[in-house]
């Protein structure tokens, strides 16, 4: 278990990576958003994605960590479950970090009436109305899903080369086409969006931790026998 | 003594390519191994699996008698920094080492801290903005400061200076006198480790051709020169390993070392021993396993 811990102040050494980038991005990103918000001449709120900036970033720090960090783990002489099981705690807790972020965010958007321009980053009703737990939610997994996504992709190439990385996405690709494909052929997409909205981003959010666990899976039983 | 790493018909095969061949090895503690061979013998692809870096087509490796994959127990015990070792993203010198004393348990800082200083290892700066000596040094200062009882250092050298390469040896060989661990070396600079090694493994096309004490490889084998027919005389049924010849003069190395009387006989038939390097034994052992009966005429 000490070593696990060790796996998680191994990737916290350069403090760059999961908490100053992020935050750097993200408060880019928002400074950005208030200027055009504050130079689009409307009174009504008005809503913007920059929010999401960081996130993808989360995509990187997943590839990376697999890539760089990885290999020289092995030369710490970590074992495989134990970078496995440290980097997802890692993983989890700045996802956790930038969800409190995002919280904080929508506090200050709240108590300043957005900027002063009513213009909003993280306070967005759709994510917010299951309350500030169900928002803290949503953007822990969309972070924690885009870092397990980029890990598990890269674990897969190592593993078995970009031809196999090339084809699980092409399949899921079909996957998603064809499930469209299906719901426009049957006339369902009425359904789906009553779904959708009944589920509203807190119960998406719970699907998409269903994924991530899967994900997670997935990359173990490849990562076993990945080679740096 | 009891070994602390066993190989059994250890074979590695990559697609198109038999990286080890049916290795069979067993190292004891307590001493410093030269792993030599040329590049692409197999000899990375060796102390990866040993340290359960890469995986075994077939056969068995048990260090400290167990296997070591996923073996935190012998891992904890051993440190493989590779020649073309990866470092986190962004990582500087400072970052690496202060994760080298997470997971080392005999890590000293203040044996580190002396290596940084003289390899002159700029710790805030990028590593993968480090010269090849630099990068080099900084896996050389992890193998040797995390003192592990099995460390492994692979062509140390590369890109480090004289000064540098000799800071190296000095240091191994003080540290290594004070706290007796296994070392292995892999190196192709043969006779400036020569002085270093005790045991030697040469491997060859993923083939052990030799793995000796270094004192017994070197009686293994006497160069003679003189007179060429007198030499051919003298050299007819013994196992030549090499043979040249300038004019009418002959050198022929050959296995086996010489009695006194042995010797005394040489000399009065005119002929002269000249001194056998390590360097020299291994790339002649090397070349008749690459190609038999290969003699070269100048």
């Amino acid at each position: 278990m000490r070593r696990i811990l060790n796996v998680i102040r191994l990737q916290m050494i350069n403090r760059q990576t999961f908490i100053w980038t992020p935050l750097i991005v993200l408060a880019g990103a928002t400074v950005l958003s208030i200027l055009v918000y504050a130079m689009i001449p409307v009174d009504t709120p008005k809503y913007g994605g920059a929010g999401q900036a960081p996130l993808w970033y989360f995509f990187a720090i997943g590839i990376g960590a697999m890539s760089y960090t990885f290999p020289f783990s092995q030369a710490m002489s970590i074992t495989r479950r134990e970078f496995f099981l440290g980097t997802m705690l890692t993983a989890v807790l700045a996802s956790a970090f930038m969800g409190v972020l995002f919280l904080i965010g929508g506090g200050i958007e709240l108590a300043t009436g957005g900027y002063g321009v009513n213009g909003y980053v993280f306070y967005l009703d759709w994510l917010w109305e299951a309350g500030p737990l169900g928002a803290f939610v949503v953007y822990f997994t969309l972070a924690l899903l885009l870092f397990v996504a980029g890990f598990t992709g890269t674990t897969i190439f190592k593993s078995w080369g970009l031809t196999v990385l090339t084809i699980v996405w092409v399949a899921l690709a079909l996957v998603i086409v064809g499930l469209g494909a299906l719901v426009t052929k049957l006339e369902l997409w009425g359904d789906v969006w009553t779904t959708v909205v009944s589920l509203g981003a807190l119960g998406l959010a719970l699907w998409g931790l269903v994924v991530v666990a899967a994900l997670m899976g997935v990359s173990f039983l490849a990562f076993r026998r990945t080679v740096p | 003594m009891t070994a602390v790493i066993e190989v059994q018909n250890l074979s590695k095969r990559y697609k198109d390519k038999k990286a080890l061949d049916d290795v069979s090895l067993s190292l004891e503690p307590g001493a410093i191994y030269g792993l030599l061979g040329r590049n692409g013998a197999g000899k990375t692809t060796l102390m990866s699996i040993l340290t359960a870096q890469n995986f075994e087509t077939s056969g068995t490796v048990r260090v400290f008698g167990e296997s070591p994959y996923e073996n935190a127990r012998v891992l904890s015990r051993i440190c493989f920094v590779r020649e073309s070792q990866k470092y986190p993203d962004d990582a500087t010198p400072r970052h690496a080492f202060a994760a080298a004393r997470l997971f080392f348990p005999h890590w000293d800082q203040v044996f580190a801290d002396r290596l940084i200083a003289e390899f002159q290892v700029p710790l805030k700066q990028r590593i993968k903005k480090l010269s090849r000596g630099q990068l080099s040094a900084v896996g050389v200062i992890i193998g040797l400061a995390s003192r592990a009882e099995i460390t492994f250092f692979d062509e140390p050298y590369l890109g480090l200076d004289a000064v540098a390469r000799q800071i190296f040896y000095d240091r191994l060989l003080e540290d290594y006198v004070e706290h007796p661990r296994t070392v292995i070396l892999s190196s192709h600079l043969i006779d400036e480790v020569s002085n270093l090694i005790e045991k030697v493994i040469v491997i060859d096309n993923g083939r052990i051709i030799l793995d000796e004490d270094t004192d017994a490889v070197r009686d293994r084998a006497v160069t003679v020169v003189g007179d060429a027919a007198t030499v051919d005389d003298w050299a007819a049924g013994r196992e030549v390993l090499h043979r040249e010849t300038l004019g009418r003069v002959a050198s022929v190395t050959v296995l086996g070392s010489l009695s006194a009387a042995e010797r005394t006989e040489l000399t009065a038939s005119g002929l002269d021993l000249a001194p056998v390097s390590l360097q020299q034994l291994v790339v002649r052992l090397t070349q008749r396993a690459d190609n038999p009966l290969k003699e070269e005429v100048h």
